[in-house]
């Protein structure tokens, strides 16, 4: 089979006129965290139509893809900034949208249907929405098509970013109905999502696979000649069939059949948030260090310039930053950014802003007269702030760099927000495809809460060791 | 002891020439001139606020000087080109409040500048700081923290470490003040004995009887200007200002 497989490749290889552009070159996809059946994580491995389908695509014209689950806002906003090189994510081909993006042959007919909770029997229809409130995902079909008939029913339309934040929405009551796109709902009604449709679905756009406007060509057009290839050979439907036809894949059932179905993942996110925060404080820690001793400089150019940075971050929302560095960056400078370098620019920046804050308070909280004492030895200002002042200063900044060490652990938590996948990004892409909110989100907290007390006693402990 | 430096014709230790030093718009050293030879204990005196204790402090350069010349042990520590530090090693200084160094101990307070300025190896450094502990009666104390000590004690070791570097020149800034009463006589004994073994000493002190004893002369400083200066027994016994027999009637 692997011989067979070799020779084949390499018979395609030579029999291809002379190249279609992608063959042998890996491209970087985006797509969706949470749009089952579209793309889903079962088991930690992200699934669904879309990427059954660029998959294959891929497989058939001999490229690589690596794909990104960002979401699907910052999904777009990564293409824009061509962090990514294209973007699947049941994504309709709308006017507007072809204005920026050059998009594919349709590869799905989508439409448009409305769910409600599955014990509400008061919403049968349009007619009964009057003055209560719906959701729909931002920027989507259902969005648009809500919108369009909201005023001639009399309901308000509020824009949500997730399915799975939609779905609770109404569950919770805090909104009636959602409108979405089909297949979605079917297969989430199918996972005892607590939802039923209630209308008849609206013919609505259809899908296609996104590049960049005037860019990625070969990409574009190995796509289409892709997807071509698999409806022609019958693969097209089976795909369509897995996950439409018979959507009831396995999910868990007890509350410990979840918890270790989603431990695996659970722990890779944990990892990534732990190690992000590492290395963000350790950077925070070099600039609060640089910027804290800037502050107490004598040289005003020196002070000033410390003074702007801290009050720059700490007057600005860490998120901000995050799309800043992840999407705003990549813009200016035309060179795509790693995510992890985003993210601990975003983390270290922002904590480093405190740090030095904590620095300069520690190190004016000596009492003047060591420094005076260790100047008036004949050791330099250098020799005397390490070997005399930054001892003593560090002992009272203990508790605050451990306070602010265990604060960037949680907020790294934000940085879900450009789809790094730490812990809570991971819970979401769980609860996205089982649609058990609650109790994930309960073992997300747990984990959280051990890791901060594990890392609260440690820093004690080096405190008590280094600082006695 | 009581020889003038004019008599002895020994060399200028100190040497302070037209001396200005304001904090904003307040001047608190108005013009200071005052010569001090090798070997002379001189004891600063005055109200609180006269300047004296700047007047020391200016000596080492703890306070930027905004006008005039300080020379000490040859050096002009005005002179930009001068390296602070070097003259700094050759001058000792005793704070009101001790300033000893609470993360280290006893010892490694003494051994730190000997070490840091590479003039000694550790196991050195170490010998050094036990001879100055047992001349100040504190041996027993070298590796216990500071935060373990009486205030007298605490002094008499800060005293030990302002002479790490053998300094030719020791400054007291009210080294006596902050002690409880009982305490001041063990510190003014280790003080005593640097007079009799010659070192060259200004002290800023509230102590009107040690300076008596121990001062070649006394200076009597007041708004910021040497009121008057002589030998103890002529300052104390037939003070010439009006400024001064009325601060001496106000302490004596």
């Amino acid at each position: 089979m692997g011989m067979f497989l070799v020779f084949g490749g390499a018979g395609a290889a030579m029999a291809a006129p002379a190249d279609n552009g992608v063959e042998g070159k890996t491209f970087v996809i985006g797509t969706d965290t949470t749009f089952a059946p579209f793309e889903f994580r079962e088991n930690g491995e992200l699934t669904g139509i879309d990427m059954d389908l660029v998959r294959a695509i891929a497989e058939a014209g001999g490229f690589k893809v690596e794909i990104r689950s960002l979401g699907f806002n910052a999904a777009l906003q990564a293409l824009t900034s061509n962090q990514v090189d294209g973007v699947i994510a049941g994504m309709s081909i709308t006017d507007e949208r072809k204005q920026v993006y050059d998009f594919s042959e349709p590869y799905f007919e989508s439409g448009i249907q409305m769910a409600v909770a599955k014990n509400d029997d008061t919403i049968k229809g349009y007619e009964d929405l009057k003055g209560k409130t719906v959701v729909a995902k931002t920027g989507s079909e259902g969005e648009a098509y809500a919108k369009s008939i909201a005023g001639q029913y009399g309901f308000t339309v509020k824009s949500l970013d997730q399915s799975a934040t939609m779905y609770e929405s109404v569950k919770s009551g805090s909104a009636v109905a959602v409108f979405d796109d089909y297949p979605v709902l079917a297969y989430g009604v199918a996972q005892n999502n607590g939802l039923k449709t209630v209308t008849d679905k609206v013919p609505g756009g259809s899908y296609g696979f996104a590049v960049n406007k005037g860019k990625n060509t070969a990409l574009l057009a190995a796509f289409n000649d892709g997807l071509a290839k698999l409806k022609a050979d019958g693969d097209y439907q089976k795909i369509l069939d897995k996950y439409l036809a018979n959507p009831t894949a396995a999910q868990p059932t007890t509350f410990l059949d979840l918890l270790g179905k989603s431990f695996p993942a659970l722990m890779s996110g944990l990892k990534n948030t732990l190690l992000v925060t590492i290395i963000s404080f350790a950077v925070a820690m070099a600039i609060g260090l640089l910027a804290g001793f800037m502050k107490i400089s004598h040289n005003i150019v020196l002070r000033g310039i410390a003074t702007t940075f801290v009050n720059i971050f700490r007057g600005t929302p860490l998120l901000l930053w995050a799309f800043m560095f992840y999407f705003g960056l990549p813009q200016l400078t035309g060179q795509p950014i790693n995510i992890w370098v985003a993210g601990v620019l975003t983390l270290s920046l922002n904590s480093g802003a405190y740090v030095a804050e904590i620095v300069r308070g520690g190190i004016q909280s000596v009492d003047p007269g060591q420094l005076e004492a260790s100047r008036s030895l004949g050791l330099g200002y250098g020799k005397s702030m390490q070997k005399v002042v930054v001892p003593q200063a560090f002992k009272m900044m203990t508790p605050s760099l451990i306070n602010q060490l265990i604060i960037m652990l949680k907020d790294s938590s934000l940085l879900l927000a450009i789809g790094f996948a730490e812990l809570l990004y991971q819970g979401q892409q769980i609860y996205a495809a089982n649609f058990r909110v609650t109790e994930t989100l309960l073992i997300v907290g747990v984990i959280y809460f051990v890791a901060v007390m594990a890392l609260t006693k440690l820093a004690n402990y080096a405190d008590r060791r280094f600082n006695k | 002891m009581s020889a003038s430096p004019v008599e002895t014709q020994k060399p200028a230790k100190i040497t302070v020439k037209g001396l200005r030093k304001s904090f904003g718009a307040n001047e608190v050293l108005k013009g200071i001139d005052v010569e001090i030879a090798e070997g002379e204990v001189v004891c600063v005196i005055g109200p609180s606020g006269s300047g004296k204790s700047t007047l020391l402090r200016c000596l080492n350069k703890l306070e930027e000087i905004s006008a005039g010349h300080v020379v000490v042990d040859g050096f002009d520590v005005t002179d930009p080109k001068v390296d602070i530090n070097e003259v700094r090693r050759h001058v000792g200084m005793v704070f009101q409040h001790f300033n000893l160094f609470p993360h280290m101990s006893v010892a490694e307070n003494i051994m730190l500048a000997p070490v840091e300025l590479k003039k000694a190896t550790k196991v050195e450094a170490r010998a050094q700081a036990m001879k100055l502990l047992d001349r100040v009666g504190l041996k027993e104390k070298a590796d216990a923290r500071p935060a373990s000590l009486s205030g007298g004690q605490k002094q008499r070791v800060a005293i030990a470490r302002a002479l790490a570097m053998n300094p030719g020149i020791m400054l007291f800034d009210e080294a006596t003040s902050a002690l409880d009463p009982e305490m001041v006589g063990e510190v003014l004994q280790v003080i005593r004995d640097l007079a009799t073994e010659g070192m060259t000493m200004v002290l800023v002190t509230h102590e009107m009887g040690f300076a008596k004893e121990i001062g070649d002369r006394v200076i009597f400083m007041d708004a910021g200007v040497v009121c008057e200066s002589g030998r103890p027994d002529e300052l104390f016994g037939n003070p010439q200002q009006e400024r001064t027999k009325e601060f001496l009637s106000k302490v004596l």
